[in-house]
């Protein structure tokens, strides 16, 4: 018996042949697959193809490449916060994304779209080490964000905040 | 199919709207969503979500707290699902339950995608609102079945009950059968016992209450009548069968339909209207199976009683009666005839007295064999159940201890059973000169099932002791391993220190032995050698150990004797400097022989008590005594000589004058010696069969259990008393029975008196009307 796979479909109607091993590490395709295949349960199932409104081929490419190398990764249980918190970066994922800052917010944006818990914190790791011991001006710079603060709120935020101040 | 605008609720709404009716299903239910829907639902909510979520401007840094979008969607959703529920209508060709089920089922599972499909308004809106303390808010899938029980089966609830019900009658009766429809609408009562405080805590308050409390009332009302009507039309056996049915087939309903929880209540009730409210019934009819030896009913009935515990017990007291009944009817009807050819009519009034070794046998394999027929019913029929096997004791210890043989009406002394059974031992110990061997059909273990069941322990020991001593003085007992096993097995039933005084007899058998060949040896350098026995045994026994009292009258020994006697004793007294010799001449025995036969004969070999001897061999001087000069030789009181003669006179070794037997102790009554003897055996026993003795033997066993015991009562007391310091009457009293039941029951009187006795020797003091304290 071959593999069952089921076709993806981006925004921009690329067409996207994974398996459904490999497409259900989004727990919004697994949910999907596992409702259409409940009621018809004649199980010559014709392949399905799942639009994917929200994520444009280059990234949806991404995702799957993510997903294709974690076939067989056991995550953390979701519920499990303080293991999903504590666990570093692993290594291929922080390689894998090595992107510039534009792939990397739609990936995130996509991960939690698709609802792909891993992906999303990896991401999420990711971005928080890139503001790490940075000064707020350094921090602007990397995510090009205007000061909208008047100097007045500014000094009124950096008051309420000095307690974070010199480690 | 475009997107709709993301920040626009009610063009959102419009957009996934048709498709969350195809997913609740549409009454036709023609078709269902497909993937696309299905994905463009989720992708427009969870635009709606993001898109107002991010619209930056809504916070400011005053308020820490993110504001997330979803309370309108909510409402929506709420809204929606409320009025889908209330449009829902019964097909005039379906009963109400058919509805339920149909709808239920199908929207249950709606219910599963539209969770899936607002999933992004769950994991981020819902529980941030649940987290915030918002016990209003739910998951989709919990939305949905709270929304459910609220308007659809709060209202329907007593007509689906009833329809369960009414399935479920049906389902006993076997008449129809839609296992579906029970398995979902019950199920229904589980799923929607929901703890709004904690989504994730199973609950079970709806089910209980709407469902299982009404279905148990249910069931009690089918059983009762159907029993009831059952049992008008067949006989117990029958019904017993039926039953075993209907429990098993409610287990398995239970099983297939029930949640787990309702198992034991649902059996219980069942239960009790099947077994317990037909107990009495079943307890007349047992009697009945007993009496017919119907064991597999018998265990039918208990494996179904069983199932009440409480009602087992009046089974088992019933049980342990009939067992006490019987024992004390085969007692009672004994035949103690023992040829049992004989036309003699059999019923005959019970004996008072066994005189018989026969009897005594007789009486306790009676006892046995009573006891081995209902250890095979407990087996077959109770499968060994504790309850029953306890019945058994109970019922064993009251018929061996009491009954017509044991404590015959009037008799009021301790019971008989434990003095037989130490003579059915006796009999199985003791060689048997005779071919057909008495003991072939008798056990040790026979001896040891019946000491379990005596209360007068001590009483055993001290008959078992007694007939020991003999056996071992005499050198009759068959073997000495098979006295030690006895010995042995007794020790470990009951106790180390029960047994001891038996060990240490053993004891001193060997260093008897010792001391004989220390005598032998010692002769040898004796210048008056030829004038000491060579041929002699000679037994030193511990006096406290044995059942023999040292012979408290005068007596002279012949003067054959006393060289060997001196010898000995001097012996003794060397080894063992301080302690005293005591002679306890009614028990020695020898033998003579005596050149009386016929010319050309060989002697006879005359076995004789030491008294009779003391006797006859002053015949060797004269051939004629008085009585009067008897006594003054042996120095005896005179009813020891006139009873040792008596045997010497019956079996014409001498003869007396005047002969009437009723003149053998008179002063002038004379004997002489025959010249020659006759018997057809050349050996003679004169020894056995003298009366005094065996009289006073029995006395002093009786003596000797009531010193016994106030011994160990007092004893007990004492041990107690010293432990506790002070002691309340009654505890003292309860702690004393405790402590001496593995001997004896002993009587509150007994005790009272031994308090008593205690206190009169500074033991102990009252410090109040029912306290006692020590005196150290």
């Amino acid at each position: 018996m071959s593999e069952a796979t089921v076709t993806l479909i981006s925004s921009d109607k690329q067409k996207f042949q994974v398996s459904k091993k490999v497409a259900e590490k989004s727990v919004l395709i697994k949910n999907l697959i596992s409702d259409m295949n409940q009621d018809d349960d004649d199980d010559d199932e014709e392949e399905m193809n799942i639009p994917v409104p929200n994520v444009r081929a280059a990234v949806l490419q991404k995702v799957i490449e993510w997903a294709e190398h974690h076939k067989d990764t056991n995550f953390p249980d979701v519920d499990d916060e303080d293991t999903r918190k504590s666990t570093p970066v692993d290594e291929w994922d922080k390689k894998f994304l090595e992107v510039d800052q534009e792939m990397l917010y739609e990936i995130i944006l996509a991960a939690n779209y698709m609802n792909i818990r891993p992906l999303l914190d990896a991401g999420c790791k990711i971005v928080a080490e890139m503001i790490r011991g940075k000064s707020p001006d350094e921090i602007r710079k990397i995510f090009n964000i205007d000061n909208d603060f008047t100097p007045e709120e500014e000094a009124a935020i950096k008051r309420e905040n000095e307690w974070a101040e010199d480690r | 199919m475009s997107l709709p605008h993301p920040d626009d609720l009610q063009e959102t709404w419009a957009f996934i709207e048709p498709s969350l009716y195809k997913i609740l299903g549409t009454d036709d239910d023609s078709d269902g969503v497909t993937p696309d829907e299905y994905m463009s639902s989720y992708t427009a909510v969870y635009n709606y979500c993001v898109s107002r979520s991010k619209g930056g401007s809504t916070y400011r840094s005053s308020t820490n707290s993110i504001l997330l979008i979803g309370s309108e969607i909510y409402a929506r959703l709420k809204n929606f699902l409320t009025n889908y529920v209330l449009q829902l209508t019964k097909r005039p060709d379906e009963t109400f339950l058919q509805f339920y089920v149909r709808r239920w089922r199908r929207y249950t599972i709606g219910a599963g995608y539209l969770n899936n499909v607002f999933d992004y308004m769950n994991r981020y809106w819902v529980s941030k609102e649940r987290s915030d303390g918002r016990r209003d808010i739910y998951d989709v899938n919990t939305l949905a079945l709270l929304t459910w029980r609220e308007n659809m089966f709060d209202i329907n609830c007593n007509i689906l009950v009833a329809e369960i019900l009414e399935q479920i009658r049906l389902h006993r009766l076997k008449q129809q059968n839609s296992p579906a429809l029970l398995t979902h609408s019950i199920k229904s009562f589980v799923m929607l016992g929901i703890d709004i405080q904690d989504l994730k805590k199973p609950n079970l308050g709806i089910y209980i209450d709407k469902f299982e409390k009404q279905y148990l009332i249910n069931t009690i009302e089918f059983y009762n009548t159907e029993s009831n009507e059952y049992l008008k039309t067949h006989n117990l056996i029958d019904y017993m069968k039926r039953a075993e049915h209907r429990i098993a087939d409610e287990t398995s309903f239970a099983t297939n339909f029930l949640d787990e929880r309702s198992r034991r209540p649902l059996l219980e009730t069942v239960c009790k209207s099947l077994i317990e409210n037909h107990a009495p019934v079943m307890y007349e009819e047992f009697e009945r199976l007993l009496q017919q030896d119907q064991f597999s009913d018998i265990n039918r009935m208990y494996l179904l009683m069983q199932k009440v515990q409480s009602s087992l017990d009046p089974l088992a007291r019933k049980f342990e009666g009939y067992i006490k009944s019987e024992g004390l009817m085969k007692i009672d009807n004994m035949d103690i005839n023992d040829d049992n050819k004989g036309d003699r009519p059999v019923r005959k009034a019970p004996p008072k007295v066994l005189a018989t070794d026969q009897q005594k046998k007789l009486y306790i394999k009676t006892l046995i064999a009573v006891y081995t027929k209902f250890v095979s019913i407990v087996e077959k029929a109770f499968n060994n159940d504790l309850l029953f096997v306890k019945a058994l004791d109970n019922a064993c210890r009251g018929f061996i201890n009491k009954n017509s043989v044991a404590s015959p009406p009037g008799y009021k002394g301790t019971s008989k059973t434990p003095e037989y059974l130490a003579k059915y031992t006796d009999l199985l110990m003791r060689k048997n000169a005779r071919e057909n061997d008495v003991s072939s059909d008798m056990s040790e273990d026979d001896v040891m099932t019946i000491f379990k069941f005596i209360t007068d322990k001590d009483a055993f020991e001290s008959h078992y002791r007694k007939l020991l001593a003999k056996r071992l003085i005499y050198g009759t007992s068959m073997s000495v391993d098979t006295e030690e096993s006895i010995i042995s097995r007794l020790q470990k039933e009951n106790s180390v220190q029960y047994t001891s005084k038996m060990t240490k007899m053993f004891q001193d058998m060997k260093a008897s032995t010792d001391l004989q060949a220390a005598f032998a040896q010692y002769v040898e350098n004796k210048p008056n050698k030829k004038e000491i026995l060579d041929d002699f045994n000679v037994y030193v026994l511990a006096e406290t150990m044995w059942p023999f009292s040292a012979f408290k009258h005068e007596f002279s020994l012949p003067k054959e004797l006393m060289p060997t006697y001196d010898a000995l004793e001097s012996l003794y007294n060397e080894k063992h400097t301080g302690r005293q010799l005591k002679w306890i001449w009614n028990l020695c025995r020898g033998e003579i022989k005596a050149n009386i036969s016929k010319p050309g004969k060989p002697p006879f070999i005359l076995t004789m008590t030491l008294f009779q001897m003391a006797i006859i061999l002053r015949f060797n001087e004269q051939d004629t005594y008085t009585f009067a000069e008897l006594v003054d030789i042996l120095k005896l009181p005179e009813e020891y000589v006139s009873g040792n003669l008596a045997p010497l006179i019956k079996y014409k070794l001498l003869n007396q004058s005047p002969p009437d037997a009723a003149k053998i102790g008179e002063t002038s009554t004379k004997f002489t010696v025959v010249k020659e003897y006759r018997s057809k055996r050349m050996r003679v026993n004169f020894a056995s069969n003298i009366k005094i003795e065996q009289k006073q033997e029995l006395e002093e066993t009786t003596k000797e259990i009531e010193q016994g015991r106030e011994m160990f009562l007092q004893a007990c007391i004492v041990r107690i008393m010293k432990a506790r310091k002070q002691l309340k009457h009654v505890l003292l009293v309860n702690e004393v029975i405790q402590q001496s039941h593995t001997r004896f029951k002993a009587q509150v009187s007994d005790i009272k008196k031994a308090i008593e006795n205690l206190i009169e020797r500074e033991y102990l003091r009252r410090v109040d009307s029912d306290t006692y304290e020590y005196v150290a």
